[in-house]
Protein backbone atom coordinates (compact mmCIF):
# COMPACT_ATOMS: atom_id res chain seq x y z
CA UNK A 1 0.00 0.00 0.00
CA UNK A 2 1.16 3.56 -1.05
CA UNK A 3 0.66 6.12 1.57
CA UNK A 4 0.82 9.61 0.26
CA UNK A 5 2.15 12.54 1.84
CA UNK A 6 -0.77 14.11 3.07
CA UNK A 7 -2.18 11.33 5.43
CA UNK A 8 -3.21 12.99 8.87
CA UNK A 9 -2.55 9.45 10.47
CA UNK A 10 -6.45 9.95 11.98
CA UNK A 11 -6.18 5.59 12.30
CA UNK A 12 -9.95 5.87 10.83
CA UNK A 13 -8.72 3.33 7.78
CA UNK A 14 -7.02 0.87 10.64
CA UNK A 15 -10.39 0.90 12.04
CA UNK A 16 -12.61 -0.61 9.58
CA UNK A 17 -9.58 -2.98 7.52
CA UNK A 18 -11.88 -6.09 8.20
CA UNK A 19 -8.57 -7.92 9.05
CA UNK A 20 -7.20 -5.91 11.44
CA UNK A 21 -3.77 -5.09 9.42
CA UNK A 22 -3.09 -1.92 9.03
CA UNK A 23 -1.43 -0.05 12.46
CA UNK A 24 -0.99 3.34 12.95
CA UNK A 25 2.24 4.63 15.18
CA UNK A 26 2.14 8.38 16.10
CA UNK A 27 2.74 9.47 12.28
CA UNK A 28 3.61 6.06 10.19
CA UNK A 29 1.20 3.85 9.04
CA UNK A 30 2.31 0.06 8.81
CA UNK A 31 0.56 -2.21 6.92
CA UNK A 32 0.93 -6.05 7.25
CA UNK A 33 0.72 -6.47 3.23
CA UNK A 34 1.46 -10.11 3.58
CA UNK A 35 -2.30 -10.47 4.86
CA UNK A 36 -4.25 -7.89 2.52
CA UNK A 37 -7.18 -9.77 0.54
CA UNK A 38 -7.10 -6.03 -0.97
CA UNK A 39 -10.08 -5.19 -0.17
CA UNK A 40 -9.97 -1.94 -0.99
CA UNK A 41 -12.61 -0.69 2.11
CA UNK A 42 -9.11 1.41 3.87
CA UNK A 43 -8.73 2.88 0.42
CA UNK A 44 -12.39 3.96 -0.36
CA UNK A 45 -13.11 5.16 3.11
CA UNK A 46 -10.00 7.99 3.47
CA UNK A 47 -11.71 10.67 4.04
CA UNK A 48 -8.62 12.90 2.36
CA UNK A 49 -7.82 9.88 -0.53
CA UNK A 50 -3.99 9.36 0.84
CA UNK A 51 -3.95 5.44 -0.13
CA UNK A 52 -3.20 3.81 -3.19
CA UNK A 53 -2.42 0.06 -4.11
CA UNK B 1 -0.01 -8.61 15.33
CA UNK B 2 3.15 -10.45 15.65
CA UNK B 3 4.06 -11.06 19.62
CA UNK B 4 7.31 -10.09 20.47
CA UNK B 5 9.63 -10.72 23.93
CA UNK B 6 11.15 -8.41 25.51
CA UNK B 7 13.73 -8.57 28.15
CA UNK B 8 12.15 -5.88 30.52
CA UNK B 9 8.90 -6.35 32.41
CA UNK B 10 6.94 -4.39 34.26
CA UNK B 11 3.57 -5.32 36.46
CA UNK B 12 0.14 -3.65 37.33
CA UNK B 13 -3.02 -4.38 38.39
CA UNK B 14 -4.75 -1.98 35.88
CA UNK B 15 -3.30 -1.15 32.38
CA UNK B 16 -5.04 1.17 30.03
CA UNK B 17 -4.04 1.35 26.54
CA UNK B 18 -5.35 5.01 24.99
CA UNK B 19 -4.90 8.62 26.88
CA UNK B 20 -8.50 9.96 25.12
CA UNK B 21 -11.12 11.14 28.03
CA UNK B 22 -12.35 7.85 28.07
CA UNK B 23 -9.60 5.90 28.96
CA UNK B 24 -7.77 8.77 31.61
CA UNK B 25 -11.25 8.49 33.27
CA UNK B 26 -10.84 4.68 33.33
CA UNK B 27 -7.29 5.17 34.73
CA UNK B 28 -8.50 7.85 37.41
CA UNK B 29 -11.60 5.65 39.06
CA UNK B 30 -9.08 2.48 38.90
CA UNK B 31 -6.65 4.54 40.50
CA UNK B 32 -9.05 6.15 43.17
CA UNK B 33 -10.23 2.42 44.07
CA UNK B 34 -6.83 1.98 45.21
CA UNK B 35 -5.27 -0.19 42.56
CA UNK B 36 -2.18 0.35 40.71
CA UNK B 37 -2.64 1.91 37.10
CA UNK B 38 -0.35 2.29 34.14
CA UNK B 39 -1.96 4.68 31.51
CA UNK B 40 -0.33 4.90 28.30
CA UNK B 41 -0.54 6.70 24.61
CA UNK B 42 1.21 6.63 21.55
CA UNK B 43 0.74 10.50 21.20
CA UNK B 44 3.41 12.57 21.95
CA UNK B 45 0.81 15.66 23.18
CA UNK B 46 -2.04 13.85 24.88
CA UNK B 47 -5.24 15.61 22.68
CA UNK B 48 -3.55 16.62 19.74
CA UNK B 49 -4.22 16.37 17.03
CA UNK B 50 -8.18 16.89 17.77
CA UNK B 51 -10.58 14.60 15.86
CA UNK B 52 -13.10 16.10 16.88
CA UNK B 53 -16.18 19.28 16.76
CA UNK B 54 -15.64 19.43 20.34
CA UNK B 55 -18.97 19.88 21.67
CA UNK B 56 -20.83 18.56 25.11
CA UNK B 57 -23.40 18.64 27.36
CA UNK B 58 -23.33 20.90 30.70
CA UNK B 59 -25.48 18.27 32.29
CA UNK B 60 -22.80 15.61 31.22
CA UNK B 61 -19.91 17.02 32.49
CA UNK B 62 -22.10 17.44 35.64
CA UNK B 63 -22.96 14.13 35.80
CA UNK B 64 -19.06 12.93 35.86
CA UNK B 65 -18.30 15.55 38.19
CA UNK B 66 -16.65 17.63 36.03
CA UNK B 67 -16.40 21.49 37.22
CA UNK B 68 -16.13 23.34 33.58
CA UNK B 69 -12.45 25.02 33.22
CA UNK B 70 -12.16 28.73 31.07
CA UNK B 71 -9.11 27.00 30.31
CA UNK B 72 -10.58 23.96 28.09
CA UNK B 73 -14.58 24.81 27.89
CA UNK B 74 -14.60 27.81 25.54
CA UNK B 75 -17.99 28.94 24.79
CA UNK B 76 -21.13 28.07 26.13
CA UNK B 77 -24.06 27.07 23.64
CA UNK B 78 -27.22 28.13 24.41
CA UNK B 79 -29.19 26.64 21.47
CA UNK B 80 -29.45 25.28 17.85
CA UNK B 81 -30.19 26.21 14.03
CA UNK B 82 -31.43 23.14 11.80
CA UNK B 83 -30.79 24.35 8.24
CA UNK B 84 -32.77 22.27 5.25
CA UNK B 85 -30.98 21.66 2.03
CA UNK B 86 -32.62 24.97 0.64
CA UNK B 87 -31.95 26.95 3.65
CA UNK B 88 -35.00 26.83 5.65
CA UNK B 89 -33.93 27.26 8.73
CA UNK B 90 -35.10 26.11 12.47
CA UNK B 91 -34.16 27.60 15.56
CA UNK B 92 -34.33 26.44 18.82
CA UNK B 93 -33.14 28.82 21.41
CA UNK B 94 -34.40 31.41 23.05
CA UNK B 95 -37.11 30.51 26.32
CA UNK B 96 -37.35 26.76 25.93
CA UNK B 97 -35.73 24.05 28.12
CA UNK B 98 -32.18 23.00 27.16
CA UNK B 99 -31.57 19.90 28.43
CA UNK B 100 -28.72 19.61 25.76
CA UNK B 101 -27.52 22.82 26.38
CA UNK B 102 -23.46 23.04 26.41
CA UNK B 103 -19.87 23.79 25.99
CA UNK B 104 -17.58 23.95 22.89
CA UNK B 105 -14.05 22.29 24.64
CA UNK B 106 -10.80 23.18 23.50
CA UNK B 107 -9.75 19.44 23.72
CA UNK B 108 -6.16 19.42 23.20
CA UNK B 109 -6.08 21.05 26.63
CA UNK B 110 -9.23 19.18 27.91
CA UNK B 111 -8.10 16.00 26.80
CA UNK B 112 -4.72 16.58 28.50
CA UNK B 113 -6.13 18.18 31.89
CA UNK B 114 -8.46 14.52 32.15
CA UNK B 115 -5.12 12.78 31.28
CA UNK B 116 -3.81 14.93 34.77
CA UNK B 117 -6.42 14.05 36.80
CA UNK B 118 -5.81 10.28 36.24
CA UNK B 119 -1.87 11.19 37.18
CA UNK B 120 -3.20 13.21 39.89
CA UNK B 121 -5.22 9.91 41.53
CA UNK B 122 -2.25 8.06 41.44
CA UNK B 123 -1.80 6.65 37.70
CA UNK B 124 1.30 6.13 36.24
CA UNK B 125 1.32 7.64 33.06
CA UNK B 126 3.43 7.09 29.83
CA UNK B 127 3.38 9.21 26.77
CA UNK B 128 4.68 8.50 23.42
CA UNK B 129 4.37 4.56 24.24
CA UNK B 130 2.48 2.14 21.76
CA UNK B 131 0.92 -1.15 22.11
CA UNK B 132 1.94 -3.29 19.19
CA UNK B 133 0.71 -6.47 20.47
CA UNK B 134 -0.73 -8.56 23.57
CA UNK B 135 -1.02 -12.18 24.64
CA UNK B 136 -3.05 -13.66 27.32
CA UNK B 137 -1.21 -15.78 29.86
CA UNK B 138 -2.76 -17.40 33.11
CA UNK B 139 -4.24 -14.91 34.78
CA UNK B 140 -3.02 -12.02 33.19
CA UNK B 141 -2.41 -10.11 29.77
CA UNK B 142 1.37 -9.31 28.35
CA UNK B 143 0.85 -5.94 26.42
CA UNK B 144 4.20 -5.47 24.30
CA UNK B 145 4.94 -1.66 23.64
CA UNK B 146 7.47 0.62 22.37
CA UNK B 147 8.26 3.94 23.08
CA UNK B 148 11.31 6.33 21.62
CA UNK B 149 13.03 2.86 20.53
CA UNK B 150 12.79 0.71 23.42
CA UNK B 151 10.65 -2.42 23.67
CA UNK B 152 9.15 -3.76 27.06
CA UNK B 153 6.20 -5.72 28.48
CA UNK B 154 3.87 -4.72 30.60
CA UNK B 155 1.97 -7.48 32.50
CA UNK B 156 -1.48 -6.79 33.94
CA UNK B 157 -4.18 -8.26 35.54
CA UNK B 158 -7.24 -6.20 34.07
CA UNK B 159 -6.48 -3.92 30.40
CA UNK B 160 -8.67 -1.53 29.75
CA UNK B 161 -8.75 -0.77 25.90
CA UNK B 162 -9.83 2.72 25.42
CA UNK B 163 -7.55 2.88 21.99
CA UNK B 164 -10.30 4.65 19.96
CA UNK B 165 -11.68 4.30 16.53
CA UNK B 166 -8.73 2.15 15.88
CA UNK B 167 -10.02 -0.46 18.24
CA UNK B 168 -7.09 -3.10 18.06
CA UNK B 169 -6.76 -3.83 21.11
CA UNK B 170 -10.38 -5.53 21.63
CA UNK B 171 -9.99 -7.53 18.97
CA UNK B 172 -6.49 -8.73 19.46
CA UNK B 173 -8.05 -9.98 22.44
CA UNK B 174 -11.03 -11.73 20.79
CA UNK B 175 -13.45 -9.02 21.19
CA UNK B 176 -15.86 -7.76 18.20
CA UNK B 177 -14.43 -4.45 18.13
CA UNK B 178 -13.56 -2.98 14.91
CA UNK B 179 -16.17 -0.85 12.04
CA UNK B 180 -18.31 -1.80 9.50
CA UNK B 181 -17.50 1.34 6.53
CA UNK B 182 -21.35 1.92 6.56
CA UNK B 183 -21.18 2.33 10.13
CA UNK B 184 -17.76 4.95 10.59
CA UNK B 185 -18.76 8.37 9.45
CA UNK B 186 -15.89 9.69 8.02
CA UNK B 187 -15.28 13.34 9.21
CA UNK B 188 -13.33 16.37 7.99
CA UNK B 189 -13.34 19.40 9.94
CA UNK B 190 -12.07 22.96 9.39
CA UNK B 191 -11.21 25.21 12.44
CA UNK B 192 -11.86 29.02 10.73
CA UNK B 193 -12.25 32.65 11.49
CA UNK B 194 -14.04 35.17 10.08
CA UNK B 195 -16.96 32.66 10.42
CA UNK B 196 -20.20 35.05 10.07
CA UNK B 197 -23.06 33.35 12.10
CA UNK B 198 -26.02 34.43 12.39
CA UNK B 199 -26.31 33.64 16.19
CA UNK B 200 -22.63 32.81 17.29
CA UNK B 201 -24.10 31.09 20.15
CA UNK B 202 -25.71 28.71 18.64
CA UNK B 203 -24.54 25.47 17.33
CA UNK B 204 -25.87 24.52 13.41
CA UNK B 205 -26.89 21.97 11.71
CA UNK B 206 -27.15 21.45 8.19
CA UNK B 207 -28.42 18.13 6.45
CA UNK B 208 -29.32 16.76 2.83
CA UNK B 209 -27.29 16.03 0.16
CA UNK B 210 -24.36 18.69 1.73
CA UNK B 211 -23.01 15.37 3.75
CA UNK B 212 -24.69 11.96 2.62
CA UNK B 213 -25.67 9.65 5.59
CA UNK B 214 -24.13 12.58 8.15
CA UNK B 215 -24.67 16.21 8.26
CA UNK B 216 -22.57 19.73 8.33
CA UNK B 217 -22.03 21.41 11.94
CA UNK B 218 -20.90 24.93 12.44
CA UNK B 219 -19.82 24.90 16.65
CA UNK B 220 -18.52 28.08 17.31
CA UNK B 221 -15.44 28.28 19.81
CA UNK B 222 -16.13 32.39 19.53
CA UNK B 223 -17.43 35.58 18.24
CA UNK B 224 -15.75 34.64 14.48
CA UNK B 225 -14.12 30.95 15.44
CA UNK B 226 -15.71 27.60 14.31
CA UNK B 227 -15.18 24.03 14.14
CA UNK B 228 -16.75 23.58 10.68
CA UNK B 229 -16.97 19.68 9.30
CA UNK B 230 -19.16 17.55 8.34
CA UNK B 231 -19.69 13.38 8.70
CA UNK B 232 -20.72 11.07 5.13
CA UNK B 233 -20.78 7.49 5.36
CA UNK B 234 -18.34 6.91 2.36
CA UNK B 235 -20.15 3.82 0.79
CA UNK B 236 -22.94 6.12 0.13
CA UNK B 237 -20.76 8.05 -2.37
CA UNK B 238 -17.31 8.39 -4.68
CA UNK B 239 -16.58 11.39 -3.47
CA UNK B 240 -14.40 12.23 -0.47
CA UNK B 241 -15.41 13.60 2.70
CA UNK B 242 -12.24 16.48 1.96
CA UNK B 243 -14.09 17.46 -1.12
CA UNK B 244 -17.42 17.68 0.51
CA UNK B 245 -16.45 20.05 3.04
CA UNK B 246 -14.67 22.11 0.79
CA UNK B 247 -17.56 22.28 -1.39
CA UNK B 248 -20.23 23.35 1.48
CA UNK B 249 -17.46 26.17 2.63
CA UNK B 250 -17.16 27.62 -0.89
CA UNK B 251 -20.93 27.64 -0.85
CA UNK B 252 -22.39 28.74 2.68
CA UNK B 253 -22.67 32.45 3.36
CA UNK B 254 -21.71 31.60 6.73
CA UNK B 255 -18.15 30.03 5.62
CA UNK B 256 -17.46 31.33 2.25
CA UNK B 257 -15.28 34.66 3.57
CA UNK B 258 -13.54 32.46 6.47
CA UNK B 259 -10.03 31.23 6.77
CA UNK B 260 -9.17 28.09 7.82
CA UNK B 261 -6.79 27.64 10.48
CA UNK B 262 -6.69 24.11 11.37
CA UNK B 263 -7.44 20.97 9.31
CA UNK B 264 -9.13 17.77 11.24
CA UNK B 265 -9.62 14.63 10.23
CA UNK B 266 -11.09 11.31 11.70
CA UNK B 267 -13.67 8.40 11.71
CA UNK B 268 -16.55 8.48 14.48
CA UNK B 269 -17.83 4.40 14.81
CA UNK B 270 -22.19 5.26 15.05
CA UNK B 271 -23.24 1.91 14.10
CA UNK B 272 -24.16 0.97 18.06
CA UNK B 273 -22.11 -0.72 21.35
CA UNK B 274 -19.65 -3.64 20.62
CA UNK B 275 -21.69 -7.06 21.35
CA UNK B 276 -19.40 -8.19 24.80
CA UNK B 277 -17.68 -4.92 26.11
CA UNK B 278 -15.51 -7.32 28.77
CA UNK B 279 -14.13 -10.46 28.55
CA UNK B 280 -11.39 -12.33 31.32
CA UNK B 281 -9.34 -9.65 32.63
CA UNK B 282 -10.15 -7.21 29.63
CA UNK B 283 -13.05 -4.17 29.44
CA UNK B 284 -13.35 -2.10 26.29
CA UNK B 285 -14.62 1.73 27.01
CA UNK B 286 -15.16 4.81 24.56
CA UNK B 287 -14.73 4.64 20.80
CA UNK B 288 -13.16 1.33 20.91
CA UNK B 289 -16.60 -0.33 21.74
CA UNK B 290 -18.58 2.04 20.29
CA UNK B 291 -20.57 4.23 22.56
CA UNK B 292 -20.80 6.77 20.52
CA UNK B 293 -24.25 8.48 20.05
CA UNK B 294 -25.72 6.93 16.64
CA UNK B 295 -27.42 10.22 15.55
CA UNK B 296 -25.29 13.08 16.58
CA UNK B 297 -21.71 11.44 16.68
CA UNK B 298 -21.13 12.80 20.27
CA UNK B 299 -18.56 10.35 21.87
CA UNK B 300 -16.91 12.09 24.67
CA UNK B 301 -19.63 12.37 27.42
CA UNK B 302 -20.49 8.46 26.89
CA UNK B 303 -17.52 7.41 26.61
CA UNK B 304 -16.54 8.93 29.69
CA UNK B 305 -19.09 7.75 31.39
CA UNK B 306 -18.55 4.01 30.80
CA UNK B 307 -14.67 4.64 31.10
CA UNK B 308 -15.81 5.86 34.86
CA UNK B 309 -17.63 2.57 35.38
CA UNK B 310 -14.86 0.60 33.88
CA UNK B 311 -12.25 2.26 36.63
CA UNK B 312 -14.62 1.81 38.82
CA UNK B 313 -15.50 -1.98 38.16
CA UNK B 314 -11.67 -2.80 37.14
CA UNK B 315 -10.86 -1.28 41.05
CA UNK B 316 -13.44 -3.67 42.62
CA UNK B 317 -12.13 -6.81 40.67
CA UNK B 318 -8.52 -5.74 41.81
CA UNK B 319 -10.03 -5.49 45.41
CA UNK B 320 -11.65 -9.14 45.15
CA UNK B 321 -8.45 -10.44 43.04
CA UNK B 322 -11.27 -11.46 40.23
CA UNK B 323 -10.38 -10.92 37.18
CA UNK B 324 -13.07 -13.02 35.51
CA UNK B 325 -15.76 -12.31 32.75
CA UNK B 326 -17.95 -13.22 35.44
CA UNK B 327 -17.03 -10.40 37.59
CA UNK B 328 -15.93 -7.97 35.09
CA UNK B 329 -19.79 -8.06 33.31
CA UNK B 330 -21.15 -5.83 36.03
CA UNK B 331 -19.54 -3.24 33.83
CA UNK B 332 -21.32 -4.36 30.62
CA UNK B 333 -24.60 -4.36 32.55
CA UNK B 334 -24.09 -0.51 33.67
CA UNK B 335 -23.39 0.53 30.07
CA UNK B 336 -26.01 -1.61 28.55
CA UNK B 337 -28.29 0.05 31.46
CA UNK B 338 -26.80 3.60 30.61
CA UNK B 339 -27.15 2.99 26.58
CA UNK B 340 -28.63 0.29 24.88
CA UNK B 341 -32.28 1.29 24.69
CA UNK B 342 -31.23 4.66 23.89
CA UNK B 343 -29.07 3.42 20.99
CA UNK B 344 -30.91 1.04 19.28
CA UNK B 345 -33.96 3.91 19.13
CA UNK B 346 -31.32 6.31 17.82
CA UNK B 347 -29.83 3.76 14.99
CA UNK B 348 -33.06 3.50 13.79
CA UNK B 349 -33.22 7.28 13.36
CA UNK B 350 -29.94 7.49 11.78
CA UNK B 351 -31.57 5.37 9.04
CA UNK B 352 -34.28 7.26 8.52
CA UNK B 353 -33.08 10.46 8.38
CA UNK B 354 -30.01 9.20 5.69
CA UNK B 355 -33.38 7.95 3.83
CA UNK B 356 -34.86 11.39 2.72
CA UNK B 357 -34.38 13.40 0.08
CA UNK B 358 -33.60 16.90 -0.20
CA UNK B 359 -37.06 17.79 -0.87
CA UNK B 360 -38.40 15.51 2.07
CA UNK B 361 -35.93 17.87 4.08
CA UNK B 362 -37.05 20.36 3.23
CA UNK B 363 -40.84 20.22 3.05
CA UNK B 364 -39.82 18.84 7.11
CA UNK B 365 -38.16 21.99 7.55
CA UNK B 366 -40.92 24.29 6.19
CA UNK B 367 -43.64 22.40 8.93
CA UNK B 368 -41.58 22.94 11.74
CA UNK B 369 -41.65 27.09 11.20
CA UNK B 370 -45.18 26.62 13.08
CA UNK B 371 -44.26 23.75 15.69
CA UNK B 372 -43.78 24.62 19.24
CA UNK B 373 -40.80 23.03 20.51
CA UNK B 374 -40.61 22.53 24.56
CA UNK B 375 -36.93 21.62 25.22
CA UNK B 376 -33.81 20.97 22.82
CA UNK B 377 -33.36 17.76 22.32
CA UNK B 378 -32.84 15.28 19.68
CA UNK B 379 -35.90 13.26 21.77
CA UNK B 380 -37.89 16.47 21.33
CA UNK B 381 -36.94 17.27 17.33
CA UNK B 382 -38.03 13.18 16.78
CA UNK B 383 -41.17 13.11 19.05
CA UNK B 384 -42.43 16.68 16.97
CA UNK B 385 -40.91 14.73 13.31
CA UNK B 386 -43.39 11.82 14.29
CA UNK B 387 -46.24 14.25 14.40
CA UNK B 388 -46.00 16.19 11.43
CA UNK B 389 -44.74 13.38 9.04
CA UNK B 390 -46.63 9.92 8.23
CA UNK B 391 -43.22 8.28 6.71
CA UNK B 392 -41.89 9.54 10.60
CA UNK B 393 -44.71 8.32 12.32
CA UNK B 394 -44.64 4.86 10.34
CA UNK B 395 -40.58 3.90 10.78
CA UNK B 396 -40.17 5.57 14.40
CA UNK B 397 -43.66 5.96 15.47
CA UNK B 398 -43.32 2.92 18.16
CA UNK B 399 -40.21 4.31 19.69
CA UNK B 400 -41.35 7.89 20.60
C1 LIG C 1 -14.81 14.72 13.13
C2 LIG C 1 -15.32 14.30 14.46
C3 LIG C 1 -16.10 15.17 15.22
C4 LIG C 1 -16.58 14.77 16.49
N1 LIG C 1 -17.30 15.67 17.23
C5 LIG C 1 -17.71 15.33 18.48
C6 LIG C 1 -18.40 16.27 19.30
O1 LIG C 1 -18.64 17.43 18.93
N2 LIG C 1 -18.80 15.88 20.54
C7 LIG C 1 -18.54 14.62 21.01
O2 LIG C 1 -18.95 14.31 22.14
N3 LIG C 1 -17.86 13.73 20.27
C8 LIG C 1 -17.43 14.04 19.01
N4 LIG C 1 -16.73 13.14 18.26
C9 LIG C 1 -16.41 11.83 18.85
C10 LIG C 1 -15.30 11.97 19.87
O3 LIG C 1 -14.19 12.62 19.32
C11 LIG C 1 -14.90 10.57 20.37
O4 LIG C 1 -16.06 9.87 20.75
C12 LIG C 1 -13.94 10.63 21.55
O5 LIG C 1 -12.72 11.20 21.23
C13 LIG C 1 -13.72 9.21 22.05
O6 LIG C 1 -12.80 9.20 23.09
P1 LIG C 1 -11.93 7.90 23.38
O7 LIG C 1 -11.20 8.20 24.64
O8 LIG C 1 -12.80 6.70 23.33
O9 LIG C 1 -10.95 7.76 22.14
P2 LIG C 1 -9.87 8.77 21.54
O10 LIG C 1 -10.15 10.15 21.94
O11 LIG C 1 -9.81 8.45 20.09
O12 LIG C 1 -8.52 8.32 22.23
C14 LIG C 1 -7.88 7.11 21.92
C15 LIG C 1 -6.43 7.25 22.29
O13 LIG C 1 -5.79 5.98 22.19
C16 LIG C 1 -4.50 6.14 21.69
N5 LIG C 1 -4.10 4.86 21.08
C17 LIG C 1 -4.72 4.20 20.08
N6 LIG C 1 -4.08 3.04 19.81
C18 LIG C 1 -3.03 2.97 20.68
C19 LIG C 1 -2.01 2.00 20.89
N7 LIG C 1 -1.95 0.87 20.15
N8 LIG C 1 -1.08 2.24 21.85
C20 LIG C 1 -1.13 3.39 22.58
N9 LIG C 1 -2.09 4.33 22.43
C21 LIG C 1 -3.03 4.12 21.48
C22 LIG C 1 -4.65 7.26 20.67
O14 LIG C 1 -3.41 7.91 20.44
C23 LIG C 1 -5.66 8.18 21.36
O15 LIG C 1 -5.04 9.18 22.12
C24 LIG C 1 -16.25 13.49 16.99
C25 LIG C 1 -15.47 12.62 16.21
C26 LIG C 1 -15.00 13.01 14.97
C27 LIG C 1 -14.14 12.07 14.19
S1 LIG D 1 -7.77 7.17 6.85
FE1 LIG D 1 -6.46 8.24 5.38
S2 LIG D 1 -5.69 10.03 6.50
FE2 LIG D 1 -6.49 8.62 8.02
S3 LIG D 1 -4.70 7.40 8.64
FE3 LIG D 1 -5.73 6.24 7.00
S4 LIG D 1 -4.68 6.89 5.13
FE4 LIG D 1 -4.15 8.40 6.70
S1 LIG E 1 -7.24 -3.50 1.29
FE1 LIG E 1 -8.69 -4.40 2.76
S2 LIG E 1 -7.53 -6.05 3.79
FE2 LIG E 1 -6.03 -4.77 2.71
S3 LIG E 1 -5.33 -3.33 4.29
FE3 LIG E 1 -7.01 -2.33 3.16
S4 LIG E 1 -8.86 -2.81 4.32
FE4 LIG E 1 -7.26 -4.20 5.04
Amino acid sequence: MIVRDWCMYCGECAGVCPRNLILLKETELVFDDSKCRECNICIEICPVNALEK
Amino acid sequence: MHWRNSDIMIETDVLVIGAGPSGSIAAKYAALGGANVILIDKKSEIGSPKRCAEGVSKEGLKFLGIEPQPIWAVKEIEGIRLVAPDGTDVWLNDEIKLPEAGYILERKVFDKHMAMDAGRAGAEIKIKTLAKSLKKEGDHYIVSCESMGKEFDIKTKILIGADGPESHIGRWAGLKTGTKPKDMESGVQFEMCNVKMKNHSVLEFYFGSVAPGGYVWIFPKGEDIANVGLGIIQTETDKTAYEYLVDFVESCPATKDAKIVELNVGGDPVGGLVKDLSSDNILIVGDAAGQVHPLTGGGIINGMTCGMFAGEVAAKSIKNGDYSQKQLSEYDKRCKYLLEDKMNKYLKVRDYLASLSDDELNSIAATFQDVEFEEISAVELVKKLVKISPKALLKLGKLF
